[in-house]
């Protein structure tokens, strides 16, 4: 029972769960105060200490049923063994005769009922990472290895039929045939492991589609839509709203002044008047300001969305602890001291004038993941809130979602801005779909009214 | 030790109390009794997380003590605090006995010496402000200490959780460390506004509450509102289930449907139709979009 117990633990965590010792210990532990023979019983004990949030649950039901359903056979097959020796002594002439390269290895041992070398390929498969910025730069590597193991797949299918038809005419049908449609099933399971989907549960996503209509006109015309005047218009609209905003919030930090006494402050300034209270302390509540790190795409149509926000964003500047900003076609440009140093409007030009930006590289949303992961993963910290700004529109290059997970886990919140309409999410080569799964919440922002919608909920 | 003796016996318990649970909660909710871990819930608004902290009390008879977090949470709102204005009404008081005590003395260090020998009167339990978490550990019998929507409370105050849950106890700088005299039984809801560290998921029970199944579903309506025709009943969960594949905004959970059936019980209704849906969808619906979207679909609803 433990080393089975051992085995799942190893295959889940080349799956990339997090199961610790101590949690190990707790299962196995728990697993004799429950009846293990109520299958319900004995993979809820397993599931609420392996998968330890929603995200997980999902990756855990999927090593679940491939450990302890798809694999499982062998021992109902054959209760003394003799099958599985004749299986392993079949199975390792087969590997013989193939090529020693490691996929075809490791889809052997997943036949033989070791799935772990086939998991970690498929893993290493998820995460690979795409080379050094090339000439050329597609997700192509990705594809191709996953290819690979296809035609590995294909191959060995190959070599099981022959196996079965050879069998066939030496006159032993039966067992053999038996055990090569058995080899053969587990054959599919790989393959389908390869072609799942792989992304988490996340039910806590927030997905913002209604806003309040404040301004009618010009605060429903697209940004990608707006005349020079418009924009003009815009601005003393944005500058309006801001100070609005700004009032909101310095009143309430005037109102938090006027909390409860505060007895232990007001005793100790009592102190310098020989113990007469003459100064009056209040129990301050220090508001908690977040910080905010900002990613956004200036390419093309996304960029005209993405300075309104960051034209909001820095006018409420001390609304934050701290903002900064990064600005992105293929890798992030950090725009912090442009916008620290200059006024809004004018950092919003000197953007596209003063920075080495390369405006006519491809979009590339991986690219990026990958050097801020890199470069400014230390700035996420469990009060910053990562906002993206992006239409996530890769073309076609390798996603590197993986990364994004990882910073969410690194940050409060991640929130993603879309100017796009909804619709058209997933479309084409929109990863919105797949980059959805890792965000505390996505919402489209074309237009003056959504975006005020997002900022006031980001303040308030 | 306090609690359930198999996962069976969680099930009828939890029943008698008129709340059914599936063989998944039954499971966790054994385990984290039986070896003095926190569950941590996760679900779906109203899908009844603290009901199970509140089932889970009134099946063992137990006190529940509730702890609502949000931002800026902290130890003084959580744990204790010292009440000052106590004190110090006290001293006022008490000035010439005081006076008394140190009138003999003959010399300031010796006065000193002396009221601090008076120093426990003044930091004890007295004057000592309880607040949820201490209440629970220093109870006299066990209880059930709900935790609820940690998720909104600040990444401090998770650390500080983790110390608690751990070990069950607290130091009190002026009064030394507290050991709890019985451990809780503690749940943690979260509703995902945020993921919780590592630690804090490391040291629980994981559970998830999901949409019930129908079946489940069926019997939690008849349970609750006894009066209910059955028909109605499995009417309506279909009803309901069907509007949960819906793309909406938050979808009806177990507590909407109960206060559907509620409302059809007041209204006297025996029969779902398109008119009673389209009158009543206020009470499943929590968003106009939501509204609008399950009046469009009204035929494929109500099949």
């Amino acid at each position: 029972m433990l080393n089975l117990i051992l085995n799942f633990v190893s295959a889940c965590r080349t799956s990339d769960l997090r199961v610790s010792t101590a949690e190990v210990i707790d299962s196995v532990r728990q697993l004799e105060l429950v009846n293990v023979l109520d299958e319900d019983q004995f993979r809820s004990t397993l599931r609420a200490n392996f998968a330890k949030s929603r995200r997980e649950q999902r990756d855990f039901d999927r090593m679940y049923d491939l450990f302890f359903h798809d694999m499982r056979p062998d021992a109902e097959l054959d209760p003394d063994n003799t099958r599985k020796n004749e299986m392993r002594e079949a199975l390792e002439q087969m590997r013989q005769e193939t090529s020693d390269d490691e996929i075809s290895q490791a889809i052997f041992d997943f036949l033989a009922g070791d799935p772990i070398p086939y998991l970690k390929e498929i893993q290493r498969l998820e995460t690979q990472a795409e080379e050094a910025s090339k000439a050329l730069k597609s997700n192509l590597s990705q594809l191709s290895s996953r290819l690979e193991v296809m035609l590995r797949i294909n191959q060995t299918r190959n070599r099981l039929l022959q196996f079965q038809g050879d069998n066939q005419s030496e006159g032993l049908p039966g067992k053999n045939q038996g055990m090569a449609s058995h080899m053969l099933e587990r054959l599919e399971v790989a393959n389908r492991m390869l072609t799942q989907d792989t992304r988490p549960h996340n039910d806590g996503l927030k997905q913002i589609n209604t806003y309040d209509k404040q301004y009618s006109g010009l605060g429903e015309r697209p940004f990608s839509n707006l005349t020079e005047i418009e924009i003009e218009q815009m601005r003393t609209v944005i500058d309006q709203l801001v100070r609005k905003m700004k009032d909101i919030m310095s009143r309430r930090y005037a109102s938090r002044n006027k909390g409860k006494l505060d007895v232990k402050k007001t005793l100790r300034t009592a102190q310098r008047y020989l113990g007469i209270p003459i100064e009056i302390r209040y129990r301050q509540k220090p508001l908690r300001k977040s910080k905010i790190v900002t990613l956004c795409d200036v390419s093309g149509s996304v960029w005209s969305a993405a300075r309104f926000m960051l034209n909001m964003i820095y006018s409420m500047q001390d609304c934050f602890s701290d903002v900064k900003s990064f600005a992105f076609v293929s890798g992030p440009t950090n725009i912090t001291d442009i916008f620290e140093k200059h006024e809004v409007n004018k950092a919003i030009e000197k953007v596209i004038t003063d920075t080495d930006i390369n405006f006519d590289a491809h979009t590339d949303y991986g690219e990026m993941l990958t050097q801020f992961h890199r470069d400014h993963l230390n700035l996420l910290s469990k009060k910053t809130t990562l906002i993206i700004v992006g239409d996530a529109r890769t073309n076609y290059h390798n996603p590197c979602e993986q990364l994004l997970d990882e910073m969410r886990s690194k940050c409060r919140r991640v929130i993603w801005l879309n100017p796009e309409p909804e619709q058209f999410w997933g479309t084409g080569d929109s990863e919105m779909s797949t980059y959805k799964a890792y965000c505390h919440e996505v919402r489209p922002c074309r237009n003056l009214n959504q975006l005020i919608y997002f900022i006031e909920d980001l303040v308030f | 030790m306090i609690g359930f003796e198999s996962v069976e016996d969680v099930q009828q318990k939890l029943e008698s109390v008129d709340y059914i649970p599936s063989r998944e909660i039954a499971t966790v909710v054994y385990l984290a009794a039986a070896t003095q871990k926190p569950i941590l819930v996760e679900g779906p608004a109203g899908s009844g997380k603290t009901e199970l902290a509140r089932a889970i009390a009134r099946s063992l008879d137990l006190r529940k003590i509730r702890l609502q977090c949000y931002e800026g949470l902290d130890e003084a709102k959580a744990l204790y605090e010292w009440e000052y204005a106590k004190q110090l009404l006290y001293t006022q008081m008490i000035k010439e006995k005081i006076n008394d005590l140190i009138s003999a003395s003959s010399s300031i260090s010796e006065a000193v010496d002396k009221i601090a020998e008076q120093e426990n009167a003044f930091f004890s339990e007295r004057f000592l402000l309880a607040r949820p978490l201490l209440q629970a550990i220093t109870s006299d019998e066990p209880v059930v200490l709900l935790i609820d929507e940690i998720d909104k409370s600040d990444p401090e105050f998770e650390a500080f959780l983790l110390e608690l849950l751990g070990d069950f106890q607290v130091s009190i700088p002026e009064l030394g460390i507290w050991k709890a005299n019985h451990i809780p039984i503690v749940l943690l809801t979260s509703n995902n506004y945020r993921d919780m560290s590592d630690a804090l998921k490391r040291r629980c029970i994981h559970l998830y509450i999901d949409y019930p199944e129908k079946e489940l579903e069926k019997r939690i309506v008849k349970l609750k509102i006894p009066g209910i025709e059955a028909r109605l009943a499995d009417q309506l969960v279909e009803t309901i289930n069907k509007i949960r594949d819906l793309d909406l905004k938050k979808r009806p959970c177990i507590s909407e449907t109960i206060d559907w059936a509620k409302a059809l019980m007041v209204l006297q209704i025996n029969d779902l139709s398109p008119e009673v849906l389209s009158d009543t969808i206020n009470v499943i619906c929590k968003y106009q979009v939501d509204t609008k979207m399950v009046r469009e679909s009204m035929d494929k609803v109500l099949e």
